[in-house]
């Protein structure tokens, strides 16, 4: 990987690069300081334009705007209360009484450090981790792919954060969705109705569009929620005043947040969210004053903060080495890597190594820039705040049209997006969460491939899916993520009895 | 603060909320259907499958799930059939969602022809006024911000964006 190295130096520094950066780091604040408007919405409103550029651009773009919206979610969580993200939820309360306590510089001064630390750390083991994966998955099957997609699916639906019975219907839901079209093994058509522009499937980024803005555009118009009062930040440039003191006092718990981050972002399936309550709650174990999380500890809040942006580096390996995504945003730079040619697996490691290194050093560069605009952001995020989501609501309307309409260039889009957002909308309002849909629309496909091929191999017979010892060991895996959910409910409720 | 509040901001909480056990009639319903539809997919030459074996599976869990939400939401007796948000309740917000929603099948049905400057333009323009932006300068902002994307996308990305009526000013 080092000889690649040299080549991919060129394709990150230069002034493409660096407008494209500097110019979706912007966006990225801006949206995940703004309550309601998640780092996914961001990327997927993105994903239309990274269709004109260059693969690495194209990447670095949706690597950008995710890195920042997840950190900027930290700003409205301490200035109006209202986290932007849910992984900023899982610490909020720590953020309110830092707050309160007239702390709110260093709560953010924290974030900033911790949330770059923490990417910095899951961009180096990306960097380590996903060439080496990729060696090993050479020598995958459909059998392991199976597996390995059906781990990944378990894994969203098991530890989402509603009603697994719900997780399982909206990954079906999706499941379902990714089935319409021409089967790619027969050419049969299903589910079309008879609709021309169905042959080729539901359009991936109109659905994913529609199920994350539509959503949230209806909630806008009809709730339509006052601006809560803004707390001043005072001078931002105070606000690292003590935190590296801080940070190098609480290393291991920093090195702790950053690794529980990183390992639960690359398991196929869970972002970071899940990784930041994860690391939250290790952090409380851990801690010998457990009674002071929730009140504006600052252990909890750089443990979880770092495991923030740690995750999401670590969900890019199973999105590079296998073509799985760890989360919802990873989910949509595979349909863009797709679509620029690098096609997500082990062999991309080999044909366009330079172009993936590439893509490491963005990760890299993108999580160092949260120090400089993070701090620009949280100087004017007093200004962002104040601006009403409904204001906004009609401007992202036009770009949702728009962003639709280009992929094919078809008004079909438009449809798509329009009927699957209020999908969306209506599972939302249920507790039927759309990540396991999206998860689903985007594995759907290999999924189903690996299923027909090694059912095919086997002459049908199930015991050939767990013949070879990989296979075994990922079904074994697939098993625990099923059964432990249920084993800990049934020894909670035997030591509650 | 609870888990369900915490999530109240993605997940949404009770602004269209319908009863567990309706819903999963409903995917009973859609699950049983996927699987008539799918067992009359052709197989694959000389193999017991084919395009449907995967949707029968899917519809048989959606089947099997749909089931298991009816007997949840009939164990858990939550309430009414629909409970809806007071906003919906309100004309003007429901004027407003339902503008969106309409206006934007309008326009996809239209865009070809309509174009994307005037069909966007009077969208947006008539979601500002709905939603209380009543100041002229918000149908100026609507204009502006339609054109502006209109004229970046086709000049700058080559984003075929349809000019329709206005063909001749862009």
């Amino acid at each position: 990987m080092l000889s690649h190295l040299s080549e991919a130096i060129p394709l990150v520094l230069n002034w493409n690069m660096a407008l494209v950066m500097l110019a979706c780091s912007a966006f990225g604040l801006f949206v995940g300081a703004i309550p309601g408007l998640s780092a996914t919405m961001a990327t997927a409103m993105l994903v239309p334009i990274t269709f004109f550029m260059d693969p690495v651009p194209a990447i670095a773009a949706i690597v950008t705007t995710a890195a920042m919206a997840i950190f900027a979610s930290d700003i409205p969580a301490a200035l109006v209360r209202i986290p932007g993200t849910a992984a900023s939820a899982a610490y909020i309360g720590d953020l309110n009484a830092m707050t309160r306590d007239g702390r709110v510089g260093r709560a953010l001064g924290i974030s900033v450090t911790a949330s770059a630390i923490g990417g910095v750390f899951g961009s180096l083991v990306l960097m380590v981790a996903a060439p080496k994966l990729a060696l090993v998955s050479l020598n995958f099957t459909s059998f392991e792919y199976f597996w390995l997609a059906l781990l990944g699916l378990s894994a969203a639906v098991m530890l989402g954060t509603g009603s697994i019975l719900k997780s399982l219907m909206s990954l079906l839901f999706g499941l379902l969705i990714a089935s319409v079209g021409m089967d790619t093994t027969s050419g049969y058509p299903r589910f079309t109705f008879g609709i021309d522009s169905l042959l080729g499937g539901v359009a991936f980024v109109p659905a994913l569009i529609g199920m994350f803005a539509i959503p949230e555009l209806i909630r806008t118009f009809v709730n339509r929620d006052a601006v809560p009062p803004v707390t001043p930040v005072g001078n931002p440039l105070n606000m690292f005043r003590g935190v590296g003191s801080l940070l190098w006092r609480n290393k291991t718990g920093l090195l702790r947040g950053s690794t529980i981050g990183t390992v639960i972002g690359i398991l196929p399936g869970a972002g970071s969210d899940i990784g930041s309550w994860i690391s939250y709650a290790v952090s409380k174990r851990f801690s010998k004053t457990p009674e002071d999380y929730g009140k504006g500890t600052e252990k909890g809040l750089t443990e979880a903060c770092a495991a923030n942006n740690s995750a999401l580096s670590g969900a890019y390996v199973p999105a590079m080495v296998f073509g799985i995504p760890g989360d919802s945003i990873t989910a949509i730079v595979i349909g863009v890597l797709y679509v620029k040619g690098l096609n997500p697996g082990p062999m991309v490691f080999l044909t366009s190594g330079d172009k993936i290194m590439a893509i490491f050093l963005v990760f890299l560069i993108a999580n160092l820039l949260i120090v400089p605009l993070g701090l620009l952001a949280v100087a004017l995020a007093s200004q962002v705040l104040r601006v009403p989501k409904l204001t906004l609501a009609p401007l992202i309307l036009g770009f949702c049209i728009v962003g639709s309409y280009s992929i094919d260039s078809s008004a079909s889009g438009i449809v798509i997006m329009l009927v699957l957002g209020f999908f969306a909308y209506l599972m939302e309002e249920n507790g039927f969460p759309v990540a396991p849909a999206i998860l689903g629309i985007v594995m759907g496909l290999l999924v189903e491939r690996n299923f027909v091929t090694s059912l095919i191999k086997s002459d049908g017979l199930a015991l050939g899916f767990v013949e070879r010892p990989i296979a075994a060991g990922l079904a074994v895996l697939v098993l625990l993520v099923w059964v432990t959910p249920v084993l800990m409910w049934l020894f909670r409720r035997r030591s509650a009895a | 603060m609870s888990g369900a509040c915490q999530f109240d901001f993605i997940y949404g909480g009770t602004d269209m909320k319908l009863h567990d056990s309706a819903i999963g009639a409903v995917l009973v319903l859609f699950g049983a259907w996927i699987v008539y539809s799918a067992l009359g997919f052709p197989r694959l030459t000389g193999q017991p499958i084919g395009p449907g074996t995967f949707p029968v599976v899917l519809g048989a869990l959606c089947t099997l799930g749909g089931a298991a939400l009816v007997v949840v939401g009939l164990i858990g007796r939550n309430g009414a059939l629909v409970t809806l948000h007071p906003g919906w309740r309100r004309p003007d917000r429901f004027a407003t969602a339902g503008l969106m929603i309409v206006g934007t099948a309008l326009l996809a049905v239209t865009f070809e022809t309509v174009g994307f400057p005037l069909g966007g333009s009077l969208l947006l323009a008539v979601l500002f006024l709905a939603s209380g932006r009543r100041h002229p300068v918000w149908v100026l902002v609507a204009i502006g911000f339609v054109c502006t994307v209109h004229l970046l996308l086709t000049r700058f990305l080559q984003v075929p964006l349809p000019a329709g009526v206005l063909k001749g000013f862009f």
